[in-house]
């Protein structure tokens, strides 16, 4: 057996991590390029290869039309569900999708847990590279008010990625862990979760018990459309408006543009967190720059209606644990998004307590994945975690209402059981439609799967049908059916709305891993030809702005040689060469990226590199 | 005619070392996990009698200790029928532990087996002593709906209803305490004679329907509220 890892698969970062033997602590496994954060994003080669992380996001910028970013998103959801993200993030879904979503990466098809699986494979051979050993098995992350199909999106995934998923545990229960065998927090904590893309909060009681510690989820809410993916939008909506009055610029019908003005915000966004200042200057492709300085304070008014619609879940959470905000020991912030100092503000004064920040929020999840992964390799020892169904489940009845069969934060695994007979002579068959959500409509929840039990035919009222409801350690659904009159048991195949059939899990396994048959010096040269593509066409651009017109003859000169030896350095396969012309190239355009700044900002600016400009 | 007024679990085989065995959850012989039996209650399954008054930090040290053993985390690297049994094992023991936990959920669930579960046609009616007053809460209910379609004026109607809300509360509480009493009647006839105890679980059965009548009423008053 190979080894086990703790995988947090977030929208825009992804992280692994493991129990490391000698200390009994959880760490992370940094990637090639030395950071523990590997960009949720995935491009695809025209020569064919998937790329994934950081070389994926910068082809964003020069090949957005190959290449995805946030597809958690997309996961476990129909084509109808979506309509609303499609107008904010540049999915390409493939109009011959029915059930499942199918996403458009040049010209190939994939569905969001294949994608999904690239990530987890790039993972997996970080912390395979680490170990020196296959890794087989993980523990992956979920928002904890994901639903059935989101979670079974994601089991799937592991499995395209020849991963054992041996649980999926739910985000802020694994930052809980994570601080709770940091800190030895005891007592009620509440866990507050912006991610990229996803909000939950849960409550906790932490208990000391002769055996050993238990983590009892009280409840838990959220929305898993909600994060700071929607504050960039806002964002970035509001700047694309501004540019189109002040220079009747539509920059949203080019992809590339709307990439790299997403770019530019969100390094503004990153300062505004440290500084109460940032400037934003865009260049135009007419040539002019737009450029707008803003306020922390002004910023803040912007997203505060993002922040204010996690107030709402909070105040779910904290009633249906029945308690008070004073009545909480601990408050802990988790995701990269509670950086904002708006939120810790926000946080802070509803709690009336100082939050807990002193795990990165990045990594936090990721960590309490692996705790729960050692967990499960050695059995339960000291730590035993209780986590809850977030959302009700029940099942259609007459007149399209549904009745609830087992409540929201109910402890798992739960279980209910229904029992059903026929309505008419010699019926056959018997209709059921299970369903998550809270509404008292069926049409307003989420439905989970429809099935017919069958029957043998018999005077209506006489057969007998025990089905049983089970919600697993999971969070997912399985369902089985007991003839009360015979004892027979039926095993039920339980067809999910939004899923993806077995064989067609078997089949993207095998096509996840010719994909992956590529050895490392050849994802090397894949990333090297990657990075100095983005160089290249930064350096093109550059030098038809305006402002080039400072170089000297020298520089120029100097600029086109580097570029004509990176050019022919990308024909070949060595990629230390490769990488050596970028960085020669990034040394000849120093001066240029510094023509291109505002005299104002560019002293802040020395020594960046032109692609980051 | 007695029902059993504390758990009893009938010996039996245990499926992995063949031994009789008297365990409840696992086997006493081989320490297995048991097949749980068809006729485990809740009550029995915390191993307390079919009381109704239970002191809550006792179940719950029972849940706690209980779930270290039966988690499914305990069993991720053993066979599959063992995994199986676990889940099954687990989830008992937290639909258990939901339904006893809170008072209206025992009494519901106790009634329900011991066969003395009635909602049927008592659901949709009002009790009695209580028609003249929904007949009024319900008028005003019309009213307020009619006021908001209109756009009329609502602050005195909601003055009303609000009144009327905290009257039912009242009442919802009165039918708690009486449940109160009621348990404990219940509880102290636990060995008294079948006729007696008939008498409480109807009467319990009454209580239930009357709360679950005055919930909704209240539950309708507060969506208008909103």
């Amino acid at each position: 057996m190979g080894r086990i890892v703790g995988i947090d698969l977030g929208t825009t970062n992804s992280l692994v991590a493991y129990t490391d033997a000698e200390t009994g602590q959880p760490k992370c496994v940094p990637g090639p390029y030395g950071d523990t954060l590997c960009p949720s994003v995935v491009s695809l080669d025209p020569d064919g290869s998937i790329i994934v992380g950081e070389p994926a996001r910068r082809r964003l910028l020069t090949q957005p039309e190959r290449t995805i970013y946030s597809v958690k998103r997309l996961m476990g959801r129909g084509p109808a569900d979506v309509q609303s993200e499609l107008k904010l993030f540049p999915f390409r879904i493939d109009s011959a999708s029915k059930n499942v979503i199918r996403v458009l990466l040049g010209n190939r098809v994939f569905t969001p847990p294949e994608i999904s699986a690239f990530i987890l494979r790039e993972l997996k051979n970080w912390a395979e590279a680490l170990f020196g050993e296959t890794v087989d098995r993980a523990v992956i992350t979920v928002p904890a008010y994901f639903n059935d199909a989101q979670r079974l999106a994601t089991k799937d995934a592991g499995k395209i990625a020849g991963l054992e998923v041996l649980r999926l545990v739910n985000e802020p229960t694994a930052a809980a862990l994570a601080y709770g065998l940091h800190e030895k927090q005891r007592g009620r904590v509440a866990v507050y979760d912006l991610g990229g893309g996803t909000f939950d909060i849960s409550v906790l009681k932490l208990i000391s018990t002769t055996a050993g510690d238990i983590f009892q989820v009280l409840s838990t809410n959220g929305d898993t459309h909600l994060g700071g993916d929607d504050i960039d939008n806002l964002v970035q909506s509001h700047i694309q408006q501004d540019i189109m009055d002040c220079y009747g610029v539509d920059i949203t019908q080019r992809p590339e543009l709307v990439q790299e003005l997403r770019k530019a915000l969100i390094a503004v966004k990153h300062r505004l967190s440290e500084n109460e200042e940032a400037i934003l200057r865009f260049p135009l492709p007419n040539g002019a720059v737009y450029g707008t300085g803003f306020t922390r304070a002004a910023f803040e008014e912007w997203i505060r209606p993002v922040v204010e619609r996690t107030m709402g879940p909070v105040k779910q959470a904290l009633a249906d644990a029945h308690l008070k905000p004073a009545d909480l020991d601990e408050v802990v912030l988790v995701g990269g998004t509670t950086r904002t100092p708006l939120i810790r503000r926000t946080v802070q004064e509803f709690f009336d307590r100082k939050p807990h920040i002193e795990l990165n929020p990045d990594e936090v999840v990721a960590l309490g994945a692996a705790v729960q992964a050692n967990i499960l390799d050695h059995g339960v020892e000291n730590m035993l975690l209780l986590d809850v169904t977030p959302l009700s489940l029940g099942i259609e009845t007459y007149g399209g209402a549904v009745a609830k069969i087992i409540p929201r934060n109910s402890t798992i695994p739960a279980s209910a059981q229904e029992l059903y007979t026929t309505g008419v002579d010699n019926q056959t068959g018997i209709d059921i439609h299970v369903l998550q959500g809270e509404r008292e409509l069926a049409k307003d929840c989420r439905s989970l799967a429809r099935f017919t039990l069958r029957v043998p035919p018999a005077p209506a009222g006489l057969p007998r049908i025990e089905v049983k409801f089970l919600i697993d350690a999971n969070g997912i659904l399985q369902v089985g059916a007991k003839d009360l009159r015979t004892g027979e048991q039926h095993s039920i195949e339980v067809q999910p709305s939004y899923g993806i059939n077995e064989s067609e899990i078997e089949r993207m396994l095998e096509e996840s891993i010719e994909y992956a048959e590529q050895d490392f010096a050849e994802r090397q040269v894949i990333e090297a030809r990657t990075e100095s593509e983005s160089i290249l066409t930064a350096t093109a651009k550059a030098l038809t702005n305006p402002q080039a017109a400072g170089l000297s003859a020298e520089e120029r000169a100097k600029i086109d040689a580097s570029v004509a030896r990176l050019q022919e350095s990308v024909a070949g396969r060595d990629y230390k060469l490769i990488r050596k012309r970028i960085d020669d190239l990034n040394h000849a355009t120093e001066h240029l990226a510094e023509l291109l700044m505002n005299s104002a900002v560019s002293t802040a600016l020395e020594g960046r590199r032109l692609a980051e400009v | 005619m007695t029902s059993p007024s504390t758990a009893t679990n009938p010996p039996l085989v245990c499926w992995s070392c063949h031994e009789r065995t008297f365990g409840t959850h696992f086997c006493s012989s081989c320490g297995k996990l048991l097949q749980l039996p068809q006729a485990l209650d809740y009550f029995a399954l915390f191993e307390m009698p079919r009381k109704l008054c239970i002191e809550m930090s006792e179940l719950e040290q029972k849940f706690l200790q209980l779930s270290w053993k039966l988690h499914p985390d305990n069993f991720v690297n053993a066979t599959e029928q063992e995994r199986e049994l676990s889940l099954k094992h687990s989830s008992e023991l937290n639909d258990a532990y939901r339904a006893l936990r809170d008072p209206v959920g025992r009494v519901e669930y106790l009634l329900g087996i011991e066969g003395a579960r009635k909602e049927g046609e008592h659901k949709q009616q009002a009790p009695p002593e209580l028609l003249e007053e929904v007949f009024e809460l319900n008028e005003s209910l019309d009213e307020l709906r009619e006021a908001k379609a209109s756009g009329g004026d609502l602050a005195v109607l909601k003055t009303r209803l609000e009144s009327a809300e905290k009257n039912f509360q009242d009442k919802l509480g009165q039918v708690d305490a009486q449940l109160r009493v009621t348990a404990r009647e219940w509880d102290a006839t636990l060995q008294g004679d079948p006729a007696t105890r008939k008498k409480i679980m109807a009467q319990l059965n009454e209580l239930l329907n009357r709360r679950s009548y005055i919930r909704n009423l209240v539950t309708n008053v507060q969506k208008e509220l909103l």
